[in-house]
């Protein structure tokens, strides 16, 4: 799994290289979110700032990407999204981007 | 030994990507203008390398390889950057890998770029930069580059400047940022002149505690007039006599992507201390509190907390200068080197505002060390040159881990130190793996 971080052992030196490797080898539908529901919502919602591989990069639990999201509205200019939408989003990012993804 | 190249042609970046090959390599932003408007430097850069003007540039698909780069596309790199890694296309932020930063000064094309926001377009008249120097002076100023280059001594010194964040992959559980591994990094020669001198001119009043930067780069929601990050120091750091106004980097006029014309550098704190594409400084009475200075960004807890937790924002404190820190250049990590038989590890050390006093490496997972030959630096904040030679005793696997001791007696820990919500200040000791056969 890409992004997927090495917690132990020589984590520090080899993991440049292997995130390097795998940042890229996307097709450029949805910035390389994966398939799923939510890949719609979040690339909508999420890409007209930065791309998604500010996201990809991340294993995040639930509590921490939720304070991403608020900091988004909060500190970065982002729009409030509705919050059935929200809560799409957020279930997406958890899923693919969480702690054990 | 590795040679998974983090170099990437452009072709293999439309290949594998159009559309972020389009925006890393021509700033066109499909995503926002479905056209893909070829503007400013991407048409720029574009045209420089199909070499001439791009007649209808406005009608190109994005995402299509200009057929005249298609032959030709390992000459095409980003921003001029070669074998670096790629943390984040758009903000841009790019990390050296440890062999590339093997030289005593970091080259241009492979050092690190840590962006917040957008990059600002080339400016035509680089002379004509505006710097406004206001806030608690007695004569607030605006000088133009012309007359910092010609009003105040000019000085050349070598300084490393390291991002905050440089080592936030080891962290777990995982902080928000970008996950560098050790190469947020570099060495570089910035010529400049001294913000003391200039903040004299203004006259510092007696309110004066502290620096607010202000640069020139869009924040990335496009909103016009917000900062993308705006942080500073306190007063004594900014009258340093090292914490220069830079506008060369090794010798040559400060490139775009490192926030040429103009930028700070604030050597041995976090890297953004030292504001890209500087128009303003504002001295304050206070702290500063731009965009960057508050909540969770560039704080650390004050007290250490466990691993994931919780912390309150009244209990972050703005982050000081950075910890001792070192990393081994040579050799490259996974490579094969013959059992007794004696070879030479080297590197760099550094130690924020510290000089760095001692270093040593081990290669049994830091039973016993071995005291390396270390090099003064060529002024204050010139990463510091080691080596060792070393022989493997018998054949097998070998993990060469690097300590190094600032002059204060503080060293680098084995293991990841104090967790904290946004993953700064991680200098734990880098490890290499070698084969010995
Ligand atoms: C209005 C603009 C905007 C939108 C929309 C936006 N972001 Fe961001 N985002 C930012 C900015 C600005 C940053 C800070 C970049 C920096 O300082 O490096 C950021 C940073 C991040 C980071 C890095 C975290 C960190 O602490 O540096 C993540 C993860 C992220 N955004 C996720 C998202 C997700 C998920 C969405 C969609 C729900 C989203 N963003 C939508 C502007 C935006």
């Amino acid at each position: 799994m890409r992004g997927r971080k090495l917690r132990t052992g020589l984590a520090c030196a080899c993991l440049g290289l292997m995130m390097a490797g795998g940042a890229s080898g996307q097709t450029s539908d949805f910035g390389g979110l994966p398939a799923g529901p939510g890949q719609l919502e979040t690339f909508g919602n999420c890409t007209a700032c930065h791309s998604t591989m500010i996201i990809t990069q991340q294993n995040f639990s639930r509590r921490t990407w939720d304070e991403v999201l608020t900091w988004m509205v909060e500190d970065q200019g982002m729009w409030e999204m509705p919050s059935e939408t929200r809560q799409i989003v957020l279930d997406y990012l958890v899923t693919h981007f969480g702690p054990e993804s | 030994m590795s040679d998974q190249k983090e170099e990437r042609g452009l072709r293999e970046l439309y290949d594998q990507d159009p559309e972020r090959a389009d925006y890393l390599a021509f700033g066109r932003k499909t995503e926002t203008d479905r056209r893909g408007f070829l503007k400013g430097a991407g048409l720029t850069a574009m045209m420089l390398a199909v070499g001439g003007a791009i007649p209808f540039a406005r009608n190109m698909p994005s995402g299509l390889i200009p057929s005249a780069l298609a032959d030709t596309p390992e000459d095409f790199t980003l921003f001029g950057k070669t074998g670096i890694i790629i943390r984040n296309d758009r903000p841009v932020n790019l990390e050296t890998p440890a062999p590339l930063l093997d030289p005593d000064v970091t080259p241009i094309e492979n050092f690190f770029v840590r962006n917040n926001g957008g990059v600002p377009e080339a400016t035509a008249d680089p002379e004509a930069w505006t710097l406004t120097i206001d806030g608690e002076v007695d004569n607030p100023l605006q000088l133009t580059l012309a007359q910092l280059q010609s009003d105040f001594e000019t000085v050349t010194l070598r300084m490393q400047l390291e991002c905050g964040g440089n080592g936030r992959a080891g962290f777990n559980p995982s902080p928000r940022g970008n996950q560098w591994a050790i190469g947020a990094v570099g060495n570089g020669e910035w010529t400049g002149c001294r913000l003391r001198d200039v903040l004299q001119q203004a006259g510092l009043k007696s309110s004066a505690v502290y620096t607010g930067h202000y640069g020139a780069d869009p924040h990335l929601s496009g909103e016009p007039g917000r900062p993308s990050i705006s942080r500073g120091v306190p007063i004594d750091k900014a009258l340093e006599p090292h914490t220069l106004l830079v506008w060369g980097m090794n010798g040559e006029p400060l490139p775009l992507i490192h926030g040429g014309p103009l930028r700070v550098v604030a050597a041995g704190w976090p890297g953004s201390c030292s504001q890209k594409w500087l128009t303003r400084i504002w001295v304050r009475d206070q702290e500063h509190d731009g965009p960057g200075m508050t909540g969770l960004s560039y704080r650390m807890p004050r007290n250490p907390v466990p691993p994931g937790a919780e912390v309150p924002h009244e209990d972050m404190v703005v982050m000081g200068p950075m910890p001792v820190k070192s990393v081994i250049t040579f050799p490259d990590t996974l490579t094969d080197v013959r059992a007794d038989e004696a070879f030479e590890v080297r590197g760099h050390a550094w130690a924020g505002e510290h000089e760095v006093q001692a270093m040593h490496v081990s290669y049994d997972f830091g039973a016993t060390w071995v005291e390396a030959e270390l090099e003064p630096p060529t002024n204050r904040y010139d990463w510091q040159r080691w080596r060792a030679r070393i022989t493997l005793p018998a054949a097998g696997y070998y993990e060469i881990w690097a300590r190094a001791t600032d002059d204060t007696g503080v060293m680098q820990p084995a293991v990841v130190p104090g967790w904290n919500p946004r993953g700064y200040g991680n200098n734990s000791q880098h490890r290499i793996a070698l084969n010995a056969a």
